[in-house]
């Protein structure tokens, strides 16, 4: 059965009315914002991929987000897939408010859709309820409000690609530092009519860490154990198999572990 | 509407109270978030906080000092030797430490002496319990320097229920904190290695710290507390007493 | 709770309000001034152009005048997300309806199609539409459907929670048969009136005119006290 399953629905409504809480999703403490420029458009903070040429900013409910887009998104390349042309916002836009408005707000996504398409450039914000807006300059989540107030002072009507990105920066920066949800760094995304759309993570990092200033690392034996059992590597032997790796010891781990010094 | 369909299902779901009757309510109290500390030492106090004040999602703004002297000159705090931090509701904080502010005073001023910390805490109980059923919305912690000229500091529950300790962490990071100044500062869960097996071995002895390692502490404890705590930042506001006097400093917090 | 919900009136005490508790919390509503008239040659629509999620305006230069076929506009009040997928709805049957019968469709039809939906749906619904349009065969017609899905045809019509300011301009100033640009001074006058007096009205008056000749768009700003700068397209 395709869609979500219900099947604990009377039973949690039920444990709910004898006072159990229910389980609490997490949120998107967020500043989300879009702008668009003469032929391009620039997208802020915890993206979605949607195509090549449509991004996704969400605000909200994080899972809701999350599916939502990648649900869009799958439907977006097989419609592009079966049309034979590059897919639209307009297009995009239309499946997340219908899909939105089908949940009637109870999936909490709140949308930026950016992209470019052959029809020009596109921008769009969606509320979880299924509404949408079109508007050049757009913002979402708990920090909209501080980023919408540097858009409706500094935004101008000419503006060229690297004044929309340092626009949409200091957007994104006056929620991190006046909005309690949103903090750390400010991610770009810009996308250009015959360009490919350039991702660019962690575009500002105006929060770096406050370098620890002792050292916290325990000398071996400080932790109090009662007994120990020591399995070798033979009689591990005897339930999986073993590979030995080289010595390199970042071959294991993706990402090398911040270790404090 | 189908109570009788419910009968049948075997269980409840809770009736709707809304009745259309609108709930009208007076909130005395509001969270303004920050986090506060102290540690004391063989011959110095420490109290520090954060100067971020918050309601909501919102910053009321990110200079308001929690850690105030105590019985000094009206406008420099001169000649005190008692400290006082609130946290919590802080136009609340701000009227504990007026109402003791004036009570020290006027000790000194008709006992020609200073109010000593351990007079000065039995009084703040007494200042808090006094209301008893309409609480100071606060978590409030004491230091200064005891008759023997020893770190003395005090934490309070809201309501005047007060402990002499080493170190305490109160406010919106206490959680995040305390438990690093148990293993740090008490030294709990360490072991002194190879000191015997099993229940025999020995549990690190926790001793007086000398100031400049507790400095470092705290301000790891707030750096720390920046990152995971969304209602503490901005500032560092370090209050340090010894013989000599009292000192304070500020350090710079991340402003996200 | 649950089985509760849709069961309670959804109209507002003086049957002109949306009941905000219907809402769902954090909705994008349209606290609205809309309205639609008669005149000679046609029909005129206007409306404010303020979008609000409680107190915050979500959008200042909103456009409620939504078109659902060549010469049949609406202006729409209430849920933002309910009228909007309301009128996509009417969209998408009416351009139907003009492909299968090789006919543009009637005013009347459009109005049909959206009572259809609005009285259908009217527990989970919060939408006031006013709906005009012109055909060579009827003319220009106004038709307004308040909350509960009923429909009214109308010399003209006023909705949104704005339009409870404006009942007695309205009716003071209104005549049959006007020229245009007395129409367009009596629904400019008007909403200028609204947005005065109601919170949740407000920004641009955006107008469309029809008449045989098809849709004109007028804009008019507050800068210049909506006097400008009319025609847009």
């Amino acid at each position: 059965m395709p869609g979500f399953d219900f099947s604990n629905y009377n039973r949690n409504a039920a444990l709910h009315a004898r006072g159990v809480p229910l389980p609490k999703a997490t949120s998107t403490g967020t500043t989300i914002v879009g702008c668009i420029y003469d032929n391009g458009v620039v997208n802020c903070e915890k993206l979605h991929y949607i195509a090549p040429k449509i991004w996704c900013a969400g605000a909200g409910t994080a899972a809701d987000t999350e599916f939502t887009t990648a649900l869009i998104s799958s439907n977006v390349e097989l419609h592009s897939l079966s049309t034979g042309r590059d897919p639209r916002v307009i297009t995009c836009m239309t499946m997340l408010k219908q899909h939105l408005f089908r949940y009637q707000g109870h999936i909490g996504a709140y949308l930026v859709v950016a992209g470019v398409d052959p029809t020009g450039v596109g921008l769009y914000t969606v509320h979880a309820h299924g509404s949408t807006d079109k508007l050049p300059y757009v913002t979402m989540g708990s920090g909209s409000l501080a980023a919408m107030s540097v858009f409706e002072s500094m935004w101008q009507p000419d503006l060229n690609k690297e004044g929309a990105i340092a626009l949409c920066a200091e957007a994104i920066k006056a929620g991190i530092f006046n909005d309690l949800g949103s903090g750390s760094n400010v991610d770009v995304c810009v996308i250009e009519k015959d360009k490919p759309t350039q991702l660019l993570r962690n575009y500002e990092k105006p929060n770096e860490r406050g370098q620890k200033e002792r050292n916290y690392r325990f000398p071996r034996g400080t932790t109090a154990w009662l007994n120990q059992k020591v399995i070798s590597k033979e009689d591990m032997k005897k339930y999986v198999t073993i590979e030995t790796l080289s010595g390199d010891d970042n071959l294991a781990a993706g990402e090398k572990m911040e270790v404090d010094v | 509407m189908d109570h009788q369909a419910r009968e049948t299902v075997g269980y409840s779901f809770s009736e709707s109270t809304a009745s259309g009757v609108k709930q009208h309510g007076f909130y005395p109290y509001t969270d303004n978030g920050g986090s506060t500390l102290g540690i004391t030492g063989s011959d110095f106090a420490i109290l520090a906080g954060d100067t971020r004040s918050t309601s909501g999602y919102n910053i009321n703004s990110r200079m308001v000092p929690k850690v105030f002297k105590i019985g000094g000159d009206d406008e420099t705090g001169e000649g005190a030797n008692i400290v006082l931090s609130v946290v919590g509701f802080a136009a609340d904080g701000t009227a504990l430490k007026e109402r003791l502010d004036t009570v020290v005073r006027m000790y000194k001023y008709q006992h020609g002496k200073p109010m000593t910390v351990s007079a000065c805490a039995q009084r703040l109980s007494t200042i808090l319990y006094q209301k008893r059923f309409f609480p100071y919305y606060v978590h409030a912690i004491l230091a200064g320097l005891d008759e023997e000229g020893k770190g003395a500091l005090y934490s309070y529950d809201p309501v005047g229920s007060y402990e002499r300790e080493q170190c305490r962490a109160a406010g919106a990071a206490a959680s995040l904190i305390m438990p690093f100044l148990d293993n740090q500062v008490n030294f709990k869960n360490q072991y002194i290695p190879g000191s015997g097996e099993g229940h025999a071995l020995a549990a690190k002895k926790a001793e007086p710290l000398p100031l400049e390692t507790v400095k470092g502490l705290v301000r790891d404890a707030f750096t720390s507390a920046v990152e995971r705590h969304i209602e503490v930042g901005d500032n560092l506001q370090m209050v340090i007493i010894t013989k000599d006097g009292i000192q304070e400093v500020y350090h710079p917090l991340k402003k996200d | 709770m649950v089985s509760q919900h849709g069961v309670q009136g959804v109209l507002g005490e003086d049957g002109i309000h949306v009941d905000m508790q219907h809402l769902k919390s954090g909705e994008v509503n349209l606290g609205t001034s809309i309205m639609a008239i008669n005149f000679k040659d046609g029909v005129i629509l206007g409306a404010d152009s303020r979008t609000t999620t409680g107190a915050y305006i979500a959008n200042r230069v909103t456009d409620k005048l939504t078109q659902v076929h060549d010469t049949i506009w609406c202006c729409r009040s209430g849920s933002a997300a309910d009228t909007q997928a309301v009128a996509d709805i009417v969209s998408y049957h009416l351009n139907m309806y003009g492909v299968v019968n090789n006919e543009a469709p009637s005013t009347q039809v459009a109005a049909s199609l959206f009572q259809e939906l609005c009285y259908e749906n009217k527990d989970s619904l919060s939408a006031g539409i006013i709906i005009a349009g012109y055909d060579p065969r009827h003319g220009g017609q106004v038709y307004s459907i308040p909350l509960g899905g009923s429909l009214h045809k109308q010399s003209f019509a006023i909705g949104g929670s704005g339009s409870t300011y404006i009942y007695g301009y309205t009716d003071a100033h209104w005549k049959e048969n006007m020229t245009e640009a007395e129409g367009i001074d009596f629904v400019r006058n008007s909403l200028q009136e609204a947005i005065k007096w109601d919170g949740s009205s407000g920004g641009v008056i955006r107008m469309v005119v029809l008449t045989k000749k098809g849709a004109v768009r007028h804009l008019y700003l507050p800068d210049t006290n909506y006097t400008g700068p009319g025609v847009t397209n």
